[in-house]
Formats: structure tokens, C-alpha cells, sequence
């Protein structure tokens, strides 16, 4: 088989046993490899009502055909589980060069099952696989454990590890790599270190298996190149993310005060290209040519590496308008492990809960010293406090009370990314339709709305412009395995990713191909919600309450006097189930699943929940 | 007449300024603007005042907030 290896490593960490298997042509090209391949195996070998942080669940590692192969931007890996923070299917991508290893190892996928009795370290080299005590770095951050990994094993090692939120199970906690690389934004981290597994260590020595190596090396060394090139000439990189926090001021879409409002004066002090002008080093991902990691000193004076999620959601939206100060914040959650989204979204919910007098507590916007405190306390669960902010917002809101829910800034439980749609609805039907939950990574369509559209609009075309970038951003970026940023942000065109995955794989897929696969997979995800959740409903499709509130509207601005509207938010919902062929829950029906040939994967629903024909 | 034009991004590397006020002639428009601020005209970008998004040939008037931007895709 070319294009995959065809391996998948299976360890079992309560056994310290480990076996190589094989998985079929037909299995590669229904799922393709990272998404596809972690939705597929979770689906089939996961019992509803698991406990996500129990050893019944499964650590996926997964990559795809063109996972290790020079080419733009190769080098990520999907990591997925039972999400412990939204109870259903959860993943994420980063930048590793376990990635590369894997491969090269001779694997596509792992799968890590059980749990171990002590911390451990997995460490695999081809066929190798060695169990290390790690209780000499449990306890410390994800930065002084890649020190003790790259003494023992030199820097070119894949590694992926957690920090303390993993271990002490901070449902918000991720897994790590390299200098600021992070993934697997619902608590992927915490399945980690439930398993008690501190650290995943790759070396891999052997080629990949590609149908056109001659071709593959022409197209992917002369690709990444021309990427290089063209940002040059754009110069994106040189803000990377960070500078379209001005842009979301400018039209009343930045996260500020807990999402309460939408712009504010002082945000220029940690736009793009002030974070720029701070900048010491510059990270990024391996196979890539427009690196996008700006790092900056923080106020303790570590390096600390900014995108604009973070930038946003631990700057202004605590009302934090210094670059250092809410670079710590970032630090802090890197070297504990902790999603900087969520993390941020959690201490602004908890800021205005006391604002809003749902509960006591001495946090208040702008305090950076008092958010490094709860910082601290989330990752180790520290006392009543910690415990609570480990939880995630929506369950601090229903232990709050008070009807805090509103605006506890989650979609299934999965916190907001850093765009405040109060009067933006094609975006809020984006997060309300998310697979994972409120992420951004699957489509993200605010320049289409305010520039295409009229912003007011719910019609059918943001429904259609929503399914058109999920098929790409969250279906084949995803189940390819690569960044997206050379085709977003830098006009990659699209069509050079058939051509590398057919160079791997010597196939003869199209666009068209791709779209199918995605479509698959976004109703499997669809699929192990159901069966978590029988009782689903289109209302858990539905964003924040607090953005139809009209007692939440600006009162100046851009967007003053306006909010979302709920029976036009629900119409325009419904214009996206229809063009998916989803049910009114928001399910595939049985004719949409029979299409993508999912008929197995339908009839093991069944017995928990009812499909629509 | 005078504006405020903010220039977003890595287009402030072009302009050499990211925000500046501005005395044009009247009924200047917005592709106008953008050439003379040095934003090579088939830059893809999106043009807002006050906020909200505006056509290469609208016309610019007294007091308005103008920002332009590259277009993002929200990372
Ligand atoms: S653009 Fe950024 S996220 Fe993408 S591969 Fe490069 S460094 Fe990684």
C-alpha cells in the first residue's frame, strides 16, 4: 500500500504490552488518516458512557498520507479521546515532529489503551517500544520535560508530552510539543494523564512508503519554497495571527470582558504590530516555511509564543492590555499544559460570574497577578478554587447557578475561540456547529460575512460557506494531516493537496473525493455525540445565550444597539441542516449516512438512540 | 477633508504607518485612498468605515474612520 504504511501500534500501559497491526486498503481510503482514521477507531472501540478518564478510554495518535513527507506544512499529527470536557469524541492538531518519526517508525496511527501504575514514558523506536519510569519529571512542566526527553535522546526526537493540568485532570488540559506548539483543545491532555503517561518519546529510522518518491520530492521541496516565497510578498508571517486582533476591534468582533463587549481603546497595545515589535525568536512547526510562532519575553522573562487566540482571550478579553503581563498568562499555560482558549475563557467567565454576583470571589478583570494565581491553582487543582476552575466553564456555571449559563462562553462544553460573535451570525452558527465544539479551526467566515454579505443576513449562503470551509479546514486539512494556514492566509491553492496525496498514494482522487471523506467523518462525529447524548438537540447547536441578550447589546461601536437573533439564528441553523441532509436534531438522517456508506456505523447507534429515515 | 485611516497587518509595511489622519480631496473613494497610501491595488484587502465594510468605489467622506485590512481567515 503506498502513501500509508498500513501499521497501526497498539500499547496497552496496564499490560506494558504492545503489538503491531495492519488495517486494510479499504479502511485508508474510507478514512484517510488523522481525523478520519482517530474518529473510525473511537467510534468502534469505545462502549458508550465510558469514563473519559478511566483506562477504558483510547490516545490516539493519527496522521495521514502525507504526514512526514516534505511538503507544505506536513509536519502536524491529530491527538484524540473521549473528550472529558464535552463527553463526546475530541481531538486536535499540532506541530511535532513526532509526527515525521511516527511514520518513519513504519506506523500511521497509535493507539494508546489502559493505564499505568506509575508515570511513565513511552518511548518507541521503529519496532521498539520501551515503558520508562517518568516519576523523576511528574510534577513539572511540559518545558522542563522536553529538557530531560532531548538530555536523554538529543533534540531530534518526537516528543508529545503533558505538563501539571494534564496530570492533576484540568479538563482543559492539551498535550504539547516543541517550543509552543499545543493540540487537543477538550482535554485530550487530561486522557494523558489519567493514563498516567507523562511523555510519548518517537525515533523513527526507515523510509515512507510513497507510489512517486522522484515526483513527491520535485513537488513537495519546490512547494515549500514557492510558500516561503509568496509570504514573503504578503509578509503574513511576520504578524502571523496576531495581526488580525485590529482587524475584530475595528468591526466589533474582539473578546473583551468576558465577550461582554466587542472593541476597546486600548487594544492596540497588543495587536500584531506591537506583538512584532517585541518579538525575540520566531517557532514554528517542522516542514514549514512561514513559521508563525512570535515570541516575546513575558513579565517573569521567559519566551513565551503568541498567536492571536491567545493573544485575545488572555489580553483583552480579562481586560489585561499589556503584551508581557498577558504573555505570562500564555507561558503559564504552556508549561502546565492548559489550552490557552479555554483558560482564558474559564478565568473571564469566573471574573464576570463575580461581577454578576453568581458567586464570591476576589478575581477581577485586569488583574494579571491574581490570574497567574488561578492559573497555578487550575493546573493542580488546588483547593476549592482550583478544582473548580479545572472543570471547565459549563460546569462551573451549573455549580454557579444564578443563570450564569448564559454567558459562560461554550458551545458543548468546549469554550469559545477569540471571536466574539454578538452580531456576527454566520460565525456564531460556525462555532454552534463546530464537531468538537466552539473551535475555530473549522470554518471561520467573518471577513466572507462583512465583505461577501450583509452582516445582518441568516440566509442560506452562510449556512453554505459554513459546510464549504468545514469540508476543507476541519475535513481535509485534518484527515490529510497539514496546516492550513498556506492555503488561508497565504492563497496556497487548494488543488496542490489532491496532487500530494496522489503522488503518496499513486490514487487519482480530486477535490470532489476529499469532500466525500469529510462529509464522513463530520457525521461520524455527529454520530458519537448521538450515542453519548440520545437526547440531542438542535439547541446544543446553539452559541451563548448571552449573544441574543439584548441587555448585552454595545451601547457605541460599530454593532451598537444590535445582538443575534434566536428564531433567525434557529432558521438559519435549519438552512444548514438541510443542505448537510441532517435531521431537526442535527443528525444525519439514515439517507445521508447510507450515502457516505455508513450503514454499520448507523445500525450501531441503534440501540441507544433513533435515527430519522 | 480629514480621516482616520488605520492600516491592519503586514499592509502597515507597505504604508509605513498603521494609523494616521489624513486631509484628502472631496469624494475621494476608496480605491483612491488605498493607492495613495501606497497598498498596491490588486492587494486583496477589505476596506471598513466605522466599522462596517465598504466598495472600492464608494466615496470617502469628512470624518470617517477608514481601516483597511489584508483578508484574514481567522487562523
Ligand atoms: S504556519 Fe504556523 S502552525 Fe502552520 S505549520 Fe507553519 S508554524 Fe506550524
Amino acid at each position: 500500500m503506498n502513501g500509508w504504511t498500513g501499521n497501526i501500534l497498539r500499547v496497552n500501559l496496564s499490560a506494558k504490552s504492545f503489538k503491531k497491526e495492519t488495517f486494510t486498503e479499504e479502511f485508508a481510503q474510507k478514512w484517510v488518516g488523522g481525523r478520519g482514521f482517530a474518529v473510525k477507531t473511537l467510534y468502534d472501540e469505545l462502549k458508550p458512557g465510558i469514563d473519559p478518564l478511566g483506562p477504558e478510554n483510547k490516545l490516539i495518535v493519527a496522521l495521514g498520507p502525507i504526514s512526514g513527507i516534505p511538503a507544505p506544512n506536513t509536519g502536524k499529527a491529530v491527538v484524540a479521546a473521549k473528550s472529558p470536557l464535552t463527553g463526546f469524541y475530541g481531538d486536535g492538531n499540532l506541530g511535532t515532529r513526532a509526527a515525521e518519526h511516527l511514520r518513519k517508525a513504519g506506523y500511521d496511527m497509535l493507539i494508546v489503551e489502559g493505564a499505568a501504575d506509575r508515570p511513565t514514558m513511552l518511548y518507541i523506536e521503529d519496532d521498539k517500544v520501551e515503558f520508562i519510569p517518568a516519576d523523576e519529571v511528574w510534577g513539572k512542566g511540559t518545558f522542563a520535560c522536553n529538557e530531560w526527553i532531548y538530555a536523554k535522546y538529543g533534540k531530534g526526537v518526537g516528543v508529545l508530552n503533558i505538563g501539571q493540568g494534564g496530570e492533576n485532570l484540568n479538563r482543559v488540559a492539551v498535550i504539547r510539543s516543541l517550543e509552543g506548539r499545543a493540540g487537543g483543545r477538550p482535554g485530550i491532555g487530561a486522557v494523558m494523564g489519567s493514563k498516567k503517561l507523562k511523555a510519548i518519546v518517537v525515533k523513527g529510522t526507515r523510509p515512507i512508503p510513497q507510489a512517486d518518491p522522484a515526483g513527491m520530492k520535485a513537488a513537495g521541496f519546490g512547494d515549500l519554497r514557492k510558500v516561503g516565497q509568496i509570504d514573503k510578498e504578503t509578509g503574513w508571517s511576520i504578524q502571523s495571527t496576531t495581526g488580525v486582533l485590529p482587524f475584530c476591534n475595528e468591526v466589533g468582533g474582539l473578546p473583551v470582558r468576558n465577550f461582554r463587549k466587542t472593541h476597546h481603546p486600548l487594544a492596540w497595545q497588543v495587536d500584531g504590530e506591537r506583538c512584532n515589535n517585541a518579538r525575540i525568536a520566531t517557532y514554528g512547526c517542522p516542514t514549514c516555511t512561514m513559521r508563525c510562532g512570535v515570541t516575546v519575553r513575558d513579565a517573569e522573562g521567559h519566551e513565551s509564543e503568541l498567536d492571536y487566540e491567545n493573544v485575545a482571550l488572555l489580553g483583552p478579553n480579562l481586560e489585561i492590555f499589556d503584551i508581557p503581563q498577558m504573555a505570562s498568562l500564555n507561558y503559564l499555560c504552556d508549561d502546565y499544559g492548559l489550552d490557552t482558549m479555554s483558560t482564558g475563557c474559564i478565568l473571564s467567565f469566573y471574573a464576570d460570574a463575580i461581577d454578576h454576583g453568581a458567586v464570591a470571589g476576589d478575581f477581577k478583570f485586569g488583574d494579571a497577578e491574581r490570574a497567574k494565581e488561578l492559573l497555578r491553582m487550575a493546573a493542580h487543582r488546588e483547593g476549592k478554587i482550583g478544582n473548580l476552575l479545572a472543570e471547565g466553564s459549563l460546569r462551573m456555571a451549573r455549580e454557579f447557578g444564578h443563570g450564569s449559563e448564559a454567558y459562560a462562553m461554550q458551545v458543548k462544553g468546549l469554550e469559545v475561540a477569540a471571536y466574539n460573535c454578538k452580531f456576527i451570525p454566520g460565525q456564531a452558527l460556525a462555532f454552534g456547529v463546530a464537531a468538537i465544539g466552539a473551535h475555530h479551526r473549522e470554518a471561520w467566515i467573518i471577513t466572507f460575512e462583512i465583505r461577501n454579505t450583509t452582516r445582518e443576513s441568516y440566509g442560506p449562503e452562510k449556512a453554505a460557506k459554513v459546510i464549504e470551509l468545514q469540508r476543507i479546514r476541519g475535513g481535509l486539512f485534518e484527515f490529510i494531516v497539514s496546516c492550513r494556514f498556506p492555503w488561508i492566509e497565504n492563497g496556497w491553492p487548494l488543488e496542490n493537496y489532491p496532487k500530494y496525496f496522489n503522488l503518496a498514494t499513486g490514487l487519482n482522487w480530486g477535490l470532489e473525493d476529499m469532500w466525500t471523506v469529510a462529509d464522513r467523518i463530520y457525521s461520524m462525529i455527529k454520530l458519537h455525540f448521538l450515542r453519548e447524548f440520545p437526547k440531542a438537540s438542535r439547541e446544543d447547536d446553539y452559541p451563548p445565550r448571552v449573544w441574543f441578550d439584548p441587555a448585552n447589546a454595545d451601547t457605541e461601536g460599530p454593532i451598537a444597539g444590535k445582538v443575534l437573533e434566536l428564531d433567525k439564528y434557529d432558521g438559519l441553523l435549519q438552512h444548514y441542516y438541510d443542505q448537510r441532509g441532517y435531521d431537526r436534531r442535527g443528525i444525519p438522517t439514515k439517507a445521508t449516512l447510507l450515502s457516505l456508506g455508513l450503514q454499520a456505523e448507523a445500525a450501531a447507534v441503534e440501540p441507544y438512540a433513533t435515527l430519522s429515515d | 477633508m480629514k480621516v482616520l485611516v488605520k492600516v491592519i497587518g503586514p499592509l502597515i509595511y507597505k504604508t509605513g504607518f498603521s494609523e494616521k489622519d489624513l486631509d484628502l480631496p472631496p469624494r475621494t473613494t476608496v480605491a483612491e485612498l488605498v493607492t495613495i497610501i501606497g497598498i498596491p491595488a490588486d492587494r486583496p484587502r477589505i476596506t471598513t468605515r466605522n466599522g462596517k465594510a465598504v466598495l472600492p468605489e464608494d466615496e470617502i467622506e469628512e470624518g470617517d474612520k477608514i481601516a483597511v485590512s489584508p483578508i484574514y481567515s481567522g487562523g
